[in-house]
């Protein structure tokens, strides 16, 4: 066989390999985040490999390969494990938004709940991701897709099946409840005073 | 309770994330000047999406994945390979096979789990995943005060001083809160010349949690840990509790002496 006849199968895997699985770590990362067991992240992340690796003739060379892989996980995530697991609720997420905007209703309040979360910058980091996955998976994804692994609003509103418009409505509630909910962690913290960035 | 018919609401969003046309931007502007609610709630939401959700903590993929991942590959090329090995007249040998096992999961486990496993892999990935595109700055200007006002507010925990390489004729692009292995660490990037990426990070740490440098310089009492593989150039110093490095695909002694021209003594 001359070199120029190497079966296409071999290019295909040596050409998935370099493209598909660099992005194994965000993808365990935010399958952790969308199904909270170690274990069921691995099976999504091998599921999804796996079905990409099937329709790799799918793929389009230079176009984004993460908001690719992204849309198989989460299509395999909708179809077998979300509808397995309990959602987490929030006990009102129309109090939490309440919430957000009742921060900004205080004129002249000179600690300002803005303030005080920001203060404490990346040692909020395990209380974001706390929140993170306690916020309704409609508001989780958008925010996973836009804000942590910065996919644009088309292409997460490509991943989510969703109209451009919803990823928009859907990241701002998220956000709104995010905020609400590291509000209340900083209170609950005793983080809501200014002696209390010493800590 | 808001009175959303009187502030912004979604429009402060679209504003945000730079998905409002000019004219009814300076709309927004003139509100937001007039408006602290507007203002306060702005605030929240650029922390929440520029601070908050830009530094959680990763897990690393279990090494086992990678071998499943690896496996699970593998077994779908060996579904596809008996009509191909029938048309070209040959089988493929088992140990080959198994070579091609033992390689795949070599190669997941080199790309997924070896970059990560001491900090000069750490910054040399990162500085491979800037250059390509993959890793976003959070803050994109040529002004060192406002990326270190991006350190100060981000909460780094340290001074992070940005360093003014004009004269080197290195141009900053931005910075970023980053993550460093399991550290909050400062990002800035340069442009150089012949479009050269320059990544500098300062997390704390010690120099003596490094692994073996390929060379060690001295240059004004200040000692230098330089590290090279794959055409990438790395250059460690100590200032005080925290480690600065340099990261750059340049020449390398060139990377060299800007490290020796940056390092303050501590």
């Amino acid at each position: 066989m001359s070199s120029g006849e190497a079966p296409q199968g071999e290019g295909k895997r040596e050409s998935f390999e370099g493209t598909a699985l660099p992005f194994m770590r965000v993808l365990y990362n935010t399958a952790l985040r969308l199904t909270h067991e170690p274990q069921d992240a691995s099976d999504l992340v091998q599921e999804t490999f796996l079905r990409a690796y099937r329709t790799f003739a799918n793929f389009q060379p230079g176009t984004n390969c993460k908001a690719w892989l992204f849309t198989i996980l989460y299509s395999i995530f909708v179809n077998q494990y979300r509808r397995a697991k309990r959602q987490p609720r929030m006990a009102s997420v129309e109090e939490l938004e309440e919430r957000f905007h009742d921060l900004a209703q205080a004129p002249g309040d000179t600690a300002s709940d803005v303030t005080t979360v920001e203060g404490w910058g990346w040692r909020w980091s395990p209380e974001v991701e706390r929140a993170l996955r306690q916020l309704p998976e409609d508001f989780r994804s958008p925010l996973l897709l836009v804000d942590v692994e910065g996919l644009s609003y088309e292409e997460a509103a490509s991943v989510l099946g969703c109209a451009v418009g919803t990823v928009g409505s859907r990241l701002f509630r998220g956000r709104k409840q995010l905020f609400a909910m590291l509000q209340e962690y900083a209170r609950q913290d005793g983080y809501d005073t200014g002696s209390s960035m010493d800590r | 309770m808001t009175d959303a018919t009187n502030h912004l609401g979604t429009t402060l969003q679209d504003f945000l994330d730079g998905r409002l046309a000019a004219a009814r931007r300076s709309e927004v502007e003139a509100h937001l000047d007039a408006c602290p609610q507007c203002r306060r709630q702005l605030e929240a939401l650029r922390w929440i999406r520029d601070v908050a959700l830009k530094q959680l903590p990763g897990e690393d993929v279990p090494p086992a994945l990678a071998g499943r991942v690896a496996a699970a590959l593998d077994a779908a090329f060996e579904r596809s390979r008996p009509a191909a090995s029938l048309r070209i007249g040959r089988r493929w040998p088992k140990w080959a096979a198994a070579g091609a096992l033992l390689a795949a999961v070599a190669l997941a486990l080199l790309v997924v789990a070896l970059p990560r496993a001491n900090f000069a892999d750490a910054v040399a990935r990162d500085f491979t995943e800037y250059s390509g595109g993959r890793l976003a700055l959070d803050v994109r200007s040529s002004d060192g005060a406002a990326v270190e006002s991006l350190f100060a507010s981000g909460g780094i925990g340290f001074p992070a001083r940005v360093f003014d390489l004009g004269m080197m004729q290195y141009r900053l692009a931005g910075g970023r809160i980053h993550r460093l292995r399991d550290r909050p660490s400062a990002l800035f990037a340069y442009r150089g010349p012949a479009g050269r990426d320059l990544v500098c990070q300062m997390y704390e740490g010690r120099l003596g949690d490094l692994p073996r440098p390929d060379e060690v310089r001295q240059h004004n009492g200040i000692t230098f840990q330089v590290y090279r593989a794959r055409g990438l150039t790395l250059v460690f110093w100590q200032e005080g509790a925290v480690v600065c490095v340099l990261a750059s695909d340049a020449e390398s002694e060139a990377v060299i002496q800007l490290a020796y021209a940056k390092a303050a003594k501590v």
